[in-house]
């Protein structure tokens, strides 16, 4: 048995009166890669949030790394958040900074590494994904396939053992989308534990260990990707997938 | 017109300028600093400094700068013991005024920021106020150039209303030549071209820095 890197238990999440997440239950063992479906409003992006606690839960637990954490108050939160990366669907990178300083800042920070260490790290993550020339460029003047593929070299800065996508190619161009994916596959064959909210199926069916479909605040179906996508069990599950395939 | 008049008052009356651009750069560079903190409090997590905040803004807010400065050099020496002086009572109060409304601007400047990047910097294990400083007010001090601008040209101005405690800027200056001479006309169109040069000059100042910072 793998060592376990997350564990969710009945996880609850609401906004007001909105219940979103409704007791969710899951395990994501070293090196898997998990990928979440669903229709919008699902709470597919709310429960990806969750396991960093950009989203505060409003019940239940997460534990990463044997770490149990219930809320975002927890003394320990940054050094679990330094361990988990997370890919934001607008990139997020820091405006402000050269792409080079966006992936120094926080090894140099969090970490304590220094300067010439930063550099030499985040020079190597940015030919990983095949940016290396545009180290002294502000994010600004590149295309979204590109800010997408520095965001994913940011979060490998931090040497994280699990990355987090929230649905990293929704705000790209079509024709930008397999440039992102393909560096997503590569991380996922080196063995990187990762948990994908996305709606490329092709690459859910591909790349993924696990298949989730979420609906309604809770998980309805998941399973191997092949089982999932052409034996769907569920009458949820077959009316998404009639609709989006 | 009295020109010889005017000729002979011009130089007290820059005197009375240097006074007035003084007061006003000290009272607006620690309305920053106060403005800075206050601004960051207002949104901060923790509940007593949010609270502080609010009280402070709402009480400088609320009640007009002349009674706040005679507030600070009439009733505060009661309370302390003390004499205060003209100047540090000024600044004091022209100070604490700027504050109020600077920490608005902060504030304002702070929430322009997409939540986005606090997000990013938090997911990278960065602390709230790492985040804070690494990465969202570099961003915010560019936005809010201008409203700061608009700040330093209002206190400008207001800083006149410290003539009532008879510190010698460049309105009461004005003041006190009229009183010798009762030249109204000539000195206050003069006090006025005076404060409207300054304002003008300062305004062209602003834009120039915000292009810079634009371009970049």
């Amino acid at each position: 048995m793998k060592n376990e890197m997350i564990k969710i238990e009945n996880l609850h999440k609401s906004f007001g009166q909105l219940e979103v997440l409704k007791g969710v239950n899951l395990t994501v063992s070293e090196g898997e890669v998990v990928v979440i479906i669903g229709p919008s409003g699902s709470g597919k992006s709310t429960l990806l949030r969750c396991i960093n606690f950009l989203e505060e839960p409003t019940g239940g637990s997460i534990t990463i790394n044997g770490e149990k954490i219930t809320n975002s108050q927890h003394p320990k939160i940054n050094e679990i958040r330094r361990e988990v990366g997370m890919v934001f669907q607008k990139f997020n990178l820091f405006p402000h900074m050269t792409v080079l300083q966006n992936l120094m800042l926080a090894p140099m920070k969090v970490r304590g590494i220094n300067e010439e260490e930063a550099k030499e790290t985040a020079l190597k993550y940015l030919s990983k994904v095949g940016l290396a020339e545009k180290a002294n460029v502000y994010p600004e003047n590149l295309s979204g396939g590109q800010q997408q593929r520095v965001a994913i070299a940011r979060a490998l800065c931090m040497k994280p053992m699990a990355l987090l996508f929230d649905e990293p190619t929704s705000a790209l161009d079509p024709e930008m989308i397999n440039e992102v994916l393909d560096v997503m596959k590569n991380l996922a064959n080196e063995g990187m534990t990762m948990v994908v909210v996305t709606h490329e199926m092709g690459f859910a069916k591909e790349v993924g260990d696990r298949v989730l479909f979420v609906d309604g605040g809770n998980i309805q179906e998941e399973g191997n990707p092949n089982e999932i996508f052409d034996h769907p069990k569920t009458e949820r599950m077959r009316a998404f997938l009639s609709k989006i395939l | 017109m009295d020109f010889d008049l005017i000729t002979h008052s011009i130089p007290l009356l820059i005197q009375g300028t240097g006074v007035t651009l003084e007061i006003t750069a000290v009272a607006v560079f620690i309305g920053m600093c106060i403005g800075c903190l206050m601004g960051i409090m207002r949104i901060c997590n923790w509940k007593i400094l949010r609270i502080i905040a609010n009280v402070y803004i709402d009480c400088i807010r609320g009640t007009p700068l002349l009674v706040q400065i005679f507030i600070v050099y009439f009733a505060l020496p009661a309370i302390i013991g003390a004499r205060i002086e003209k100047f540090p009572a000024a600044v004091i109060a022209c100070s604490i005024n700027s504050g109020a409304y600077v920490a608005e601007i902060f504030r304002a400047g702070i929430q322009s920021i997409d939540a986005g990047q606090m997000e990013a910097g938090r997911s990278l294990g960065l602390t709230w106020w790492q985040t804070m400083r690494f990465i969202v007010l570099p961003q915010a001090f560019k936005r809010v150039i201008p409203p700061l601008g608009n700040e330093f040209i209002a206190m400008l101005k207001d800083s006149s209303l410290v003539s009532v405690i008879g510190f010698e800027e460049l309105t009461r200056t004005g003041q006190l030549i009229i009183s010798r001479t009762y030249a109204s006309l000539e000195i206050w169109t003069c006090v006025a071209l005076i404060y409207l040069f300054m304002v003008l000059v300062v305004a062209r100042f602003v834009a120039k820095l915000e292009k810079r910072f634009e371009t970049k």
